[in-house]
């Protein structure tokens, strides 16, 4: 029943690993207790005034930028992080710290900020409301059906059953995808699918998108964008 | 000394309580059919209990406790580490991860007719894994480690099933095992991991 | 029973259990038509989940504990010929138990709870759910205690004479309770609720899953012995017969309840938490209290014998045919003998320690419980219902040939239910899915079981509602004239001359128990507090 020191020593025993173990683990971050309760505990305040210089890229309410293509050049997608879970901000922020995500512009701020930043900033934005986007023409049953039903023949469980049916994430770290930037969407689970992005444990995104085709992931993303 | 007395009194009650257990008015007919539920309970409470000493025949049932928080982070469990694995005794250690909702690795060969020892452990809630009509069947509790050893006659290909409510997803949770002949069977070798790249 | 209050007390406990019922059967047969995948429309595993743990609550804590309790008040009062003691305690102890049904209900019935009736931990319910289902088993200890003062009291001022056997088996069944249930109680109070509060911040899951092993299989006796007290005082008499043995059915019950209780690890047979010796020790227990029901078998069909040949019946097995079918609770008795059968080989199967690996957590599981349980044991409670509605009501019960239906169909009905369900647990189907969606070639074995069970659900939930309707029309029909029938009680064919104190007491077996718990979980319970476990957060689900 108690919190005992094993933790601490393995812990330990994770960032002396690395030297001995060929390969890294996928992410440095393991929600013990005592990382859970930091995170919960993280300042909004604080944390609203560390956010001020995200808003240049991540919008004035956090609710991220298109895709845009200005004098010939393709400006990607920025995405939301109003509303996010804020364990999982938390953890990318960590993972761009150590290295088990990278970004050339991300990696950089995440270096800038400490454990108790990322807390803070990550309690923030999860208090900030989802972002909502206005509902495009397109139909979407095709995503409608992956999102309830999922689809047994490839071993793919429906997205709202770690997602949340209102796509509001779950713990411990599953991200709110709902007013998620679409061209975001795309490009993760597409990084997801190649292994450019590979700081999910166990590899559980990684499995799931490289089942998912080009065109899925595309309407899922727009789904999830409009997703009120 | 004190205890005669006690020691009296006690043996005195256990006269009284078998006199009594005697004058209790059975039946004849309910007599032998006593003698025979006896009889047959302790004919499956025998074969039970000397399978379990001489043939090994238990459930899975090692006590043996992790920390389920941070299991990516352990040595035993790191994500290159799980799946089939030959040790140094030559035997075959199967490390599979339960979190919802698949298994890790999602697919995994072993040989027909050789022991094989699976080790559980769940990376967030509980979680049942059954191979369908095998006894390759154990709880996984998150804070330990179930370990369970046995062998599969037929080479075929089989589903791992998740028995346990684990949430909304628990019907979807289930990955895939090959049994392969033994003769066809190779050993994996240890791959040499790139930092974070990705395999089954 | 002529006492319109303590009827009034007796009805509101019946009512409250077979509203219950009945809510939760039309959410069996959802579930099966969703599972089945026949329905696409039907599926979704918010609904169904939730539809499952509302299910379970309802089956298995709500029917049961206020069944049990108004049954318990209708025993004492009749056998011992006495008012019910401090009956505004017996109310509070109602509306302790129906506010804590209510605060369930709420999360449960809005997908909020979907954690099962087995809680099982580290996924997490709000707070209120875990203080409704807490409420609930407080309020039945209040009954346990009206029944243990109201035993007391007779004994002393029937110094040397025996117990009621009625009241005798109801008593022990209180103390088995109140020992049963603290299993689970001290799961609630020390895990389950400061966690969902967020006072700690973890749980060992091993530890959870010990605690309610502790009370799982306990309980089941607790539903069970209430059936069992109607074979032995009502069926004899109702037949037309003797009971066989008035010191063997004492005998039974004390085996049942002394070891009902240490055994429960043949629900953690799988679980890595425990070792291998407890797991052996609990599964020869196990073996044990098979032996009361055998013997339970044998004097109630010994008393259904001597029944049938005074009425005529001759040969080896005619007298089975000359028995009395159209009488309510004698029809109820031998369906329940067939199911019991079954359902107790099935048990058997559960019980054999390694073998319990080939169907655990599999459809064989709720197959099994729902013969032993739905079949069996819900079938005398709705004999011992048809048979105490019209004392209750004061009124002739409204058709009697159709009780008869309802029986056989309920009979009918779990036959058709539970068959295909071990099938498809032998075939490897796990339980607790809320659909078919494994991409392999077995689950085409499975479609048809499937399907046989939506049938067999149907005419189950006919069944239920026929049996609401009969007695809401026994209760509602306008009074013809008085009614004066009073509850009869078998009479054993030796009448008990003396009767030693521990077949008339429980101050032994208490010791009994006390011991035999200590050793079968002493040990068990304790590691818990020396290894080093790491707990689990809070998940959701």
């Amino acid at each position: 029943m108690g919190i005992l020191n094993m933790k601490r020593m393995l812990l330990l025993l994770a960032f002396i690993a690395p030297v001995v173990v060929c390969a890294e683990p996928s992410s440095q971050i393991a929600w013990t207790p005592e990382l859970l309760n930091l995170v919960k505990k993280g300042n909004a305040d604080k944390g609203k005034e560390l956010a001020e210089s995200c808003k240049s890229c991540h919008g004035d309410k956090g609710q991220g930028m298109k895709e845009e293509t200005r004098d010939g050049e393709t400006l990607p997608a920025i995405p939301a992080l109003a509303g996010q879970v804020a364990t999982y901000t938390y953890k990318q922020l960590r993972d761009y710290f150590n290295g088990s995500r990278s970004h050339v512009q991300m990696t950089g701020v995440a270096k800038g900020l400490t454990e108790q930043d990322a807390a803070d900033l990550a309690v923030w934005f999860g208090s900030l409301p989802h972002a909502e986007n206005k509902s495009g023409s397109e139909k979407l049953t095709r995503a409608e059906k992956m999102v309830e039903q999922g689809d047994g023949k490839r071993i793919l469980p429906p997205c709202f059953v770690c997602h949340g049916s209102k796509g509001q994430g779950e713990k411990q770290d599953i991200p709110a995808l709902a007013g998620q930037q679409a061209h975001y969407f795309t490009r993760t689970l597409l990084e997801y699918k190649n292994g450019q992005r590979h700081n999910d444990v166990y590899s559980r995104m990684r499995l799931i998108a490289q089942q998912l085709s080009e065109e899925e992931i595309k309407e899922l993303a727009l789904y999830y964008q409009q997703l009120k | 000394m004190q205890t005669e007395p006690s020691k009296q009194k006690y043996e005195q009650c256990l006269r009284d309580f078998v006199t009594q257990v005697r004058a209790i008015h059975i039946d004849q007919l309910e007599r032998k059919w006593i003698t025979i539920s006896l009889l047959v309970v302790g004919l499956f409470v025998g074969i039970i209990t000397i399978d379990a000493f001489f043939h090994g025949v238990n459930p899975p049932s090692k006590v043996e406790t992790i920390d389920s928080a941070s299991l990516h982070l352990n040595k035993e469990f790191a994500e290159d580490n799980l799946g089939v694995q030959v040790d140094a005794t030559g035997a075959i250690i199967i490390r599979m991860v339960a979190g919802r909702y698949s298994f890790f690795p999602k697919h995994i060969d072993v040989p027909a007719e050789t022991p094989l020892t699976f080790r559980w452990v769940s990376m967030d809630v509980l979680h049942g894994v059954h191979i369908p009509m095998t006894n390759m069947s154990t709880m996984i509790v998150p804070g330990y480690v179930a370990e369970i050893t046995t062998t599969f006659p037929k080479p075929g290909e089989y589903p791992l099933l998740c028995n346990e409510f684990c949430g909304l997803g628990h019907n979807h949770m289930w990955s895939n095992i090959s049994v392969i002949a033994k003769e066809d069977w190779k050993a994996p070798v240890k791959p040499s991991v790139k930092g974070g790249s990705n395999n089954e | 029973m002529n006492d319109a209050a303590t009827r009034k007390l007796i009805l509101s406990n019946f009512w409250v259990a077979f509203i219950a019922f009945i809510v939760a059967c039309f959410m069996g047969e959802y579930q099966v038509l969703e599972r089945s995948g026949f329905i696409p429309a039907l599926d979704s595993p918010s609904v169904y989940f939730a539809s499952v743990s509302t299910h379970g609550v309802l089956m298995a804590f709500v029917l049961t504990t206020f069944f049990i309790m108004g049954f318990g008040y209708t025993i004492a009062t009749t056998t011992l010929k006495q008012p019910i003691w401090n009956k505004p305690l017996a109310w509070g102890g109602f509306w302790v138990t129906l506010v804590g049904v209510v605060l369930a209900a709420i999360p449960l019935l809005t997908g909020k709870a979907s954690v099962l009736y087995t809680f099982y931990p580290p996924m997490v319910a709000p707070a209120v759910f875990y203080i409704g289902a807490t409420l609930l088993v407080v309020g039945s200890w209040v009954w346990c205690a009206i029944m243990l003062v109201m035993f007391v009291q007779w004994k002393k001022a029937n110094p040397g004479q025996p117990v009621p056997l009625a009241m005798f088996a109801t008593a022990m069944n209180a103390l088995l309770w109140l020992w049963t249930s603290a299993g689970v109680a001290l799961e609630v109070l020390f895990q389950l609720i400061p966690f969902s509060l967020g006072w700690i911040d973890t749980i060992d899951p091993g530890l959870s899953r010990t605690l309610f092993a502790w009370t799982l299989h306990p309980i089941v006796y607790f539903w069970l012995i209430p059936a069992y007290i109607a074979f032995y005082v009502f069926v004899p008499k109702q037949a037309g017969g003797f009971l066989f043995s008035d010191e063997m059915a004492r005998l039974a019950f004390i085996v049942l309840a002394v070891f009902a209780l240490p055994i429960g690890f043949h629900h953690l047979y799988m679980d890595p938490e425990q070792a291998k010796g407890w797991k052996l020790l609990h599964g020869i227990g196990t073996f044990v209290v098979a032996l009361p029901t055998l013997v339970t078998g044998f004097t109630v069909i010994a008393s259904l014998e001597i029944a049938g040949r005074l009425r005529g019946g001759k040969g080896l097995f005619g007298w089975i045919l000359s028995l009395p079918w159209t009488n309510t609770m004698v029809l109820s008795v031998i369906l329940s003998l067939l199911m019991l059968i079954f359902g107790g080989f099935g048990g058997i199967v559960n019980a054999s320690y390694a073998m319990n690996a080939m169907i655990h957590n599999t459809a064989w599981v709720p197959g099994h419980f729902h013969l032993i349980f739905a079949g069996t044991t819900v079938i005398m409670y709705f004999a011992i219902a048809y048979y105490l509605w019209p004392m209750l009501v004061k009124k002739p019960l409204f058709s009697s040939p159709m009780a008869l239906i309802q029986l056989w169909t309920w009979f009918i009905g779990m036959s058709i239910l539970t068959t295909p369900w071990h099938v498809l647990g032998l075939l490897g189907e796990p339980r607790r899915i809320s659909s078919v969606v494994y991409n392999n070639l077995l689950t085409l074995a499975w479609k048809p079981y499937e399907f046989m069970m939506i049938l067999g659900g149907l005419v189950l939930l006919g069944s239920a509602c026929l049996f609401i309707y009969i007695l809401a029309k026994t209760q509602l029909n306008p009074a013809a004239e008085a009614y004066e029938e009073s509850i009869e009680f078998a009479e054993p064919i030796h009448a008990d001359e003396s009767l030693p104190e521990w077949l008339n007491d429980f101050k032994l077996w208490n010791k009994v128990i006390a011991v035999l718990m200590a050793i079968s979980f002493g040990y068990p319970i304790l590691q818990f507090f020396f290894m080093d476990t790491s707990g689990s957060s809070p998940w959701g689900f």
